[in-house]
């Protein structure tokens, strides 16, 4: 039974990933309907549903995938052309086949409902029904002839040897005849065609040289490499053909499809191994394809097509041959380069790698405390290794956006249409990687701002066209890295925030008060505040004012932060900035007279000795020059432990770091250098501190917190804007 | 098994009526309190206490569990109002509290670990409603022991972490004073 559930479970996993990737080959086919590749893959989904479905007794959705299999397998023939209402109804269909598979997984035994049931049958109407678009099956099966370039020998079941002597052979010491003599050992010649093409008249000739070619029918059970020796000693003045017979065709085919799948071949290998091909003339067709390559810069012809021109084997055998191939290929993309594996197993590794960077950390104290001097090489190459194991389980956990990506275009076909806009997604930075929890998490919140950009960024296509733009709308989606951050971008070129109106809900709403003396960028903020939506009507898709704080929260959640850049009449910018992973970061640590601190090495831009003529006026200041630059900072002992300390005068430094646009300078005791530092959450209790992100365990069992720059530069502005609390801070 | 009793515990820990109890009492800021033994899992020495910054006094700290972060609450600050004087006798006593994502380890410092008692529910009274120096909320109930009243400390709103976790606001306050 659990067995049986465990196959379930595949299943259900198998069919999701298939429809998705039905869904993104339905949706770029909107746009390149003749990319048979393409609509190959939207028939193997089908089909391989089709099939698993048939395993667990699915009937309803074997009934429904059959229908939807045989259309596009009309498609992929040519017999149909696919267009956007076919499209469409493929789309619906691909849902429908998900809702079917849900009810079959979760009711197994229950019959339909008749709402599936109705929808079905309408679906199944809709692709049969729908014009049965020309292009009737052409009548591809024409009868193929055996030219066989000369004389035409057609004898099934027999061997077709032809045997074209170089003008040499003769002076060479080879003998035709005794070739031809011998070949009678192995079997049976049933004819015999003498050609002589090249033959000059008369006086040209030359008696010493052979202008001998033989086509020779003969019947044999030997195997081809056998026949193929008789005629070892000729193969440098001879030109050797030898096509099998026919009735050869069939077994070669089976043992095609006989062939293990275990790793991908190349054709001419798979055919010699089931016989149809001996090496030789894998070699020369070899050879020919090279041949004809350097003559021109195109890739050259493909082998297939070389050995079926040379007469060494018939048509049928390579097509099958490179169909087998193409399954080999395809099953071991969707095998061997992935292996599945339990989340929580990747968790825990994650865990245990934690704690080994921790007691490696421990261990190198131990070592300098001691000055082992030899011990020290290995501490430090097994450091090395520990962080570069860190670094691979991390990468374990590592995604590409680009398929949380992707989904959205589905939403933005399906909401522009219903909003009866036309709005092109442009997606780049697809392979952009991140820790696979923040894209679990963040694909809500990117929903909804994409749904929020659908809505109310892009107006309607009459708006678009009155103000100067193209009737079709865009909506970027963008991801890139910066900084040991991903950050992802939603950017539209609609209508953008008006700030009067934003304003004035606020105040209607009780957020800000009339005087509020908010910059422009403030009063974007506000539109993270909960209950503020400036759309008047609120539609089913969004406008009702939730969600835009959930999103801020959904965010911070994740250590991330949001922001939002638009300017009217010309379009929107939301990016997010996300760490790249919540595990295992590279620190910097520092110390204050008491604590020390972690910060994420991946803001910090730089060291400097603090000045001490800069100290002094310090009560009043709180800024220094940096090359010429203004950087504000921020003492990090009396910040954080707001009596202020004796003024002992010691030697203080500035750490530069650096987020987003912003740089700042915290201003520390000591310096003690990288840190590999494993994320432990804080917990509950501090769910709420700023400043501070989390904690780690350091090599001497103490804890030290590390630090949210963001939040604490932000934290500063904030104070700064109240330059008297600030200075008490 | 442990884990059923003390489920059990939880669910009816306003109901005094029970078979006789096991109860921890310690020492915080010189008066004796108690809790349930079934509610404490372990008690450990006071260790390096990381001092957190910006955050409200009746946090202590965290302390490094086995490889955890776990934070510890100062007893006599939270119960008191004012932070306790570190000795050699001090002690952390871990509990578990229950939150929506899964139990969560918090230390308590107390000044001093005292004893195990048994104490039968017949001299396991309720609360008063006034004349305490504590918060009401915080007592699930009193016990004789001999001629004295030791209050037992209802654990779920002593460490409640909605209650706890609500240190922005107080800590920003502190900073502005």
């Amino acid at each position: 039974m659990s067995e049986f559930d465990a196959a379930l479970t595949t299943f259900a996993q198998e069919s999701e990933e298939l429809l998705i990737s039905m869904e993104d080959a339905l949706l770029s086919l909107e746009s390149s309907p003749d990319d048979s590749e393409t609509i190959n893959s939207v028939f193997r989904a089908m089909h391989t549903i089709k099939g698993s479905s048939g395993l667990f007794g699915f009937n309803a959705i074997v009934a429904f995938t059959h229908e939807a299999e045989s259309v596009l397998d009309k498609v992929r023939n040519g017999e149909r052309a696919i267009d956007a209402e076919l499209i469409s109804v493929l789309l619906d269909s691909k849902d429908l086949t998900a809702r079917l598979i849900e009810h079959c997984l979760t009711q197994k035994d229950a019959p339909l409902p008749p709402e599936l049931e109705a929808a079905s049958a309408r679906l199944i109407k809709q692709l049969s029904g729908s014009k049965e678009t020309g292009i009737q099956a052409s009548e591809a099966e024409t009868s193929k002839l055996e030219s066989e370039g000369g004389g035409d020998i057609s004898v099934d079941g027999s061997w077709l040897i032809s045997l074209k002597f170089q003008s040499d052979a003769l002076r060479n010491g080879m003998d035709p005849l005794s070739f031809i003599r011998y070949l009678q050992t192995l079997g049976e010649i049933k004819e015999i065609i003498t050609l002589i093409p090249g033959m000059p008249d008369g006086d040209e000739m030359d008696p010493e040289s052979c202008y001998l070619h033989f086509k020779i029918a003969f019947q044999s059970d030997a195997s081809k490499q056998n026949i193929e020796s008789v005629f070892e000693f000729a193969s440098d003045d001879c030109d050797i053909n030898i096509l099998p017979p026919n009735s050869k065709v069939e077994e070669y085919l089976n043992l095609l499809d006989a062939q293990d799948e275990s790793h991908v071949k190349r054709i001419g290998e798979m055919l010699v191994q089931v016989g149809a091909l001996t090496q030789n003339d894998v070699n020369r067709a070899l050879q020919k394809q090279n041949e004809s390559r350097e003559s021109d810069d195109q890739p050259g012809k493909p082998l297939g097509k070389i050995l079926v021109e040379q007469h060494v084997v018939q048509e049928p055998v390579v097509e099958q041959a490179l169909k087998k191939q193409e399954q080999t290929k395809q099953k071991l993309a969707a095998e061997a380069n992935y292996i599945r594996v339990d989340a929580t197993k990747l968790g825990q590794l994650i865990n245990l790698v934690g704690e080994l960077v921790i007691s490696s950390a421990a261990m190198n104290l131990i070592v300098e405390r001691h000055g082992l001097a030899d011990a020290g090489d290995v501490a430090a190459s097994m450091n090395t290794l520990v962080s570069s194991i860190r670094d691979t389980a991390l990468e374990l956990r590592m995604v590409q956006i680009g398929e949380t990506f992707s989904r959205f275009r589905r939403v933005v076909r399906d909401v522009s249409n219903e909003l009866g806009k036309t709005i092109e997604l442009q997606i780049s930075g697809g392979e952009t990687e991140l820790d696979k929890t923040v894209v679990e998490k963040i694909n809500d919140p990117l929903m909804h701002l994409i749904r929020n950009s659908l809505d109310h960024g892009i107006e309607s296509p009459e708006q678009r066209l009155a103000v100067g733009k193209p009737a079709e709308g865009i909506v970027q989606l963008n991801a890139y890295h910066e900084s040991g951050h991903i950050v992802i971008q939603i950017a539209d070129d609609g209508a953008g925030l008006n700030c009067e109106k934003i304003v004035a809900k606020a105040i209607a709403n009780g957020l800000i008060k009339p005087d509020h003396g908010l910059s422009q960028q403030e009063i974007f903020d506000l539109i993270f505040a909960a209950g503020l939506s400036t759309k008047e009507a609120a539609t089913n898709l969004s406008g009702r004012g939730v969600g835009m704080d959930v999103v801020k929260k959904n965010i911070e959640a994740l250590r991330g932060t949001v922001g939002i850049d638009s300017e009217e009449g010309q379009g929107t910018t939301i990016t997010i900035n996300l760490p790249l992973t919540l595990a295992i970061i590279d620190g910097f640590m520092v110390g204050t007279e008491m604590d020390r601190y972690i910060i994420p090495l991946s803001m910090v831009d730089e060291c400097i000795e603090m000045d001490p003529n800069e100290c002094e006026i310090d009560e009043v200041q709180h800024y220094i020059n940096l090359r010429g630059q203004v950087l504000p900072y921020l003492r990090l002992g009396d910040y954080f432990n707001s009596r202020k300390s004796d003024t002992v005068k010691r030697r203080e430094s500035v750490v530069v770091v650096k987020s987003g646009q912003n740089k700042a300078g915290f201003v520390v005791d000591e310096l003690h250098g990288e840190h590999q530092t494993v994320i432990k959450p804080m917990g509950k209790v501090f769910e709420n501190l700023k400043g501070i992100t989390g904690a780690t365990v350091l090599g001497d069992g103490n804890v030290a917190l590390i630090l949210d720059v963001q939040g604490l530069i932000q934290a500063a502005i904030k104070n700064r804007t109240r330059p008297a609390n600030f200075l008490k801070a | 098994m442990s884990n059923l009793i003390r489920k059990e515990n939880g669910k009816n820990a306003v109901a005094v009526q029970e078979q006789i109890g096991q109860y921890l009492t310690f020492l915080v800021d010189k008066e004796n309190f108690a809790i349930n033994i079934l509610d404490v899992k372990e008690i450990i020495e006071i260790a390096n206490v990381t001092h957190v910054p910006l955050t409200p006094d009746y946090i202590h700290g965290v302390i490094n569990l086995r490889g955890n972060v776990v934070p510890v609450i100062d007893l006599s600050a939270r119960l008191k109002h004012h932070s306790a004087e570190v000795n050699k006798r001090s002690c952390i006593v871990l509990v578990e509290v229950d939150v929506l994502e899964g139990p969560q380890m918090i230390g308590m410092l107390v000044d001093e670990v005292r004893e195990i008692l048994e104490i039968p529910p017949t001299n396991i009274q309720p609360a008063p409603d006034f004349g305490t120096d504590i918060r009401t909320d915080f007592i699930q109930a009193m016990a004789r022991v001999g001629d004295v009243f030791i209050i037992l400390l209802a654990i779920n709103h002593v460490l409640s972490l909605e209650e706890l976790s609500q240190l922005n606001n107080l800590t920003h306050e502190q900073q502005l004073d």
